[in-house]
């Protein structure tokens, strides 16, 4: 399954400086819970996404655990004030400990 | 073992005929090895557009482009209702006989246990569903039917509210309403309880809000961007789709190997269901989808798997935003689309409904049952495959399996989704959209 992940995240365009902007991001994973059981009977292996890390220029602004009830294809949304350009770097972490890394410029309106 | 068509055979423009002995005879499979130049040549301009000219796409025209054998799905409802009419039986369901039962005098029975009857969405989902009556009906009613809140004293004998209920078909051959005792819904002293709850209705309803009213209750538009990835599930498949679309099959072949510009494909989907000479019947997507890539990559698509649907998604999404532009009137195509017209008028399962009872605006169309909105058969084809919210995340549908869905709603067996019905059902339905534009995945409840 690990090929058929992929992120996504949208970011508003040109924002003013000190505007409070929306981040929206959407990553592709099954969530594979770990309480499922195959056709067989057998217990499918949990393998979910359990961490994602949000920095903007190297700082930390957003970070979150999931857990295995969060469903396939988990979409978070958060807010973030806006002071100077830069790069917003998503980072998420899996059960198999993958690393999977997405970046979006922002550029203030000038 | 199904047999791929020879295209050098039927084709009329001059490809040499492949000698027998080079005739790749894996099953289902029209082999690269030996003719990799002749599929090359053939595949560049078959689908995106095909004219006269163009030599037939190469397909798998035997055995069945689906799970064999076909089962309903396991999360649906599992019973039969083998004495009913299906689109395919269409002579099942025993015939009215014509004559109302004799009810001698007045019908004794408890109102309170008719309206309990009436209200519980147990049996069929109760009357409720479609009409609204009186005061009472504390649950959103509908309005399918027509509104029964003062029929105690519309001066209806017993014995013609009874057969009504029994079986409408004496009294008006005209009415949608499923013959509820005849099919074996209610029993004959259940009956007798719901007339007595009627005769007590005589005075109009009263509601609490607009909301519960379903002829002020406003109609449910879908203005969501469905092809927004943070609002649709149903747009990840598009990709998924194109994904397949560049994957090599077991003869190292993908779709991608002939058909190299995506772009061909605009305006493909929205002529489909199309005519298949060598099948004599339509092909929709997504069994053209099972036949070709069966006889070209070897990949196995079967109609509804994940990977058929992704690929029905992704093919369909190439012709967003052009209308829908399906033949329904040359020799081939004519037959068929009468067919879906008959099947739409045709009354199947226990509830006896046809098509046309709940999504022609003259009867159910465009009204409600209980809090659902049902929809007119215009426009409902100008966008699949979609995401249906209510049948949980990710569910992603094709329009066969739509189809299917609502035979079992009317409790009535569903066939396997490459039958010559649902091509006729699908074309009938597609030509009501003629000139809707696609948008494809769509979202719908």
């Amino acid at each position: 399954m690990a090929d058929d992940i992929k992120p996504r995240i949208r970011v508003p365009q040109n924002p003013k400086k000190g505007e409070v902007i929306e981040i929206k991001t959407l990553i592709t994973h099954p969530m594979e819970s770990g309480q499922r059981k195959d056709a067989a009977g057998q217990t499918v292996p949990r393998s979910i996404v359990n961490a994602l890390n949000v920095t903007y220029n190297g700082k930390p602004v957003f970070a979150a655990k999931l857990e295995p009830a969060i469903s396939a294809n988990p979409y978070m949304s958060f807010f973030l004030r806006v002071e100077e350009s830069g790069t917003l770097a998503f980072e998420w972490k899996d059960d198999e400990g993958k690393s999977h890394k997405s970046e979006q410029k922002i550029t203030l309106a000038a | 073992m199904m047999h791929p068509i020879n295209v050098a055979e039927k084709s009329d423009v001059g490809f040499a005929r492949i000698p027998e002995g080079e005739t790749d005879v894996r099953p289902g499979f029209v082999g690269f090895t030996t003719r990799g130049f002749l599929a090359a040549v053939i595949c560049v301009a078959t689908l995106a557009a095909a004219s006269a000219q163009t030599p037939p796409a190469p397909i798998v025209v035997d055995g069945p482009a689906h799970q064999a054998p076909w089962v309903r799905y396991r999360d649906w409802s599992q019973t039969t209702w083998p004495t009913y009419n299906t689109l395919s039986e269409r002579t099942r369901t025993p015939v009215a006989t014509g004559k109302p039962i004799d009810i001698v005098g007045e019908i004794a029975g408890d109102p309170k246990k008719g309206q309990d009857l009436a209200f519980a969405r147990s049996r069929g989902g109760g009357c409720l569903a479609c009409h609204v009556m009186g005061p009472a009906s504390q649950e959103t009613p509908g309005n399918a039917g027509p509104d029964l809140s003062e029929i105690g004293s519309a001066g209806r004998p017993d014995s013609y509210l009874y057969n009504y209920i029994h079986d409408p078909r004496h009294l008006n051959a005209a009415s949608s309403m499923p013959p509820w005792g005849a099919h074996g819904f209610y029993n004959d002293e259940e009956i007798r309880h719901m007339v007595a709850f009627l005769k007590t209705l005589k005075t109009p309803a009263r509601f609490r809000s607009a909301l519960d009213d379903p002829e002020k209750r406003p109609k449910p538009v879908e203005d969501r961007d469905a092809l927004d990835p943070f609002v649709n599930p149903a747009v990840d498949r598009i990709d998924a789709g194109r994904a397949l679309f560049a994957k090599a099959g077991p003869g190292g072949k993908s779709c991608v190997s002939c058909h190299a510009d995506e772009k061909k494909f605009a305006g493909w989907a929205v002529t489909m269901p199309r005519w298949e000479p060598r099948m004599k019947k339509m092909l929709g997507v997504e069994e053209f989808i099972f036949r070709h890539a069966s006889a070209t990559t070897g990949e196995d698509y079967r109609m509804q798997s994940t990977g058929n649907t992704d690929l029905s998604v992704f093919l369909h999404s190439l012709s967003n935003g052009l209308p829908i532009n399906v033949d329904i009137s040359s020799a081939d195509a004519k037959p068929v689309y009468d067919l879906g017209k008959t099947l739409f008028e045709t009354k199947i399962g226990q509830f006896n409904f046809s098509c046309g009872d709940c999504h022609d605006p003259n009867r159910g169309g465009n009204k409600w049952l209980r809090g659902q909105f049902v929809g007119e058969s215009k426009g409902q084809l100008d966008h699949f495959p979609l995401w249906r919210t209510s049948r949980g995340a990710g569910q992603v549908w094709d329009v066969r399996k739509r189809l299917q869905w609502c035979n079992v709603q009317v409790r009535a067996d569903v066939l396997p989704p490459d039958v010559p019905e649902y091509d006729a059902l699908e074309l009938y339905l597609k030509a009501q959209s003629q000139g809707y534009k696609l948008t494809a995945p769509n979202i719908r409840h």
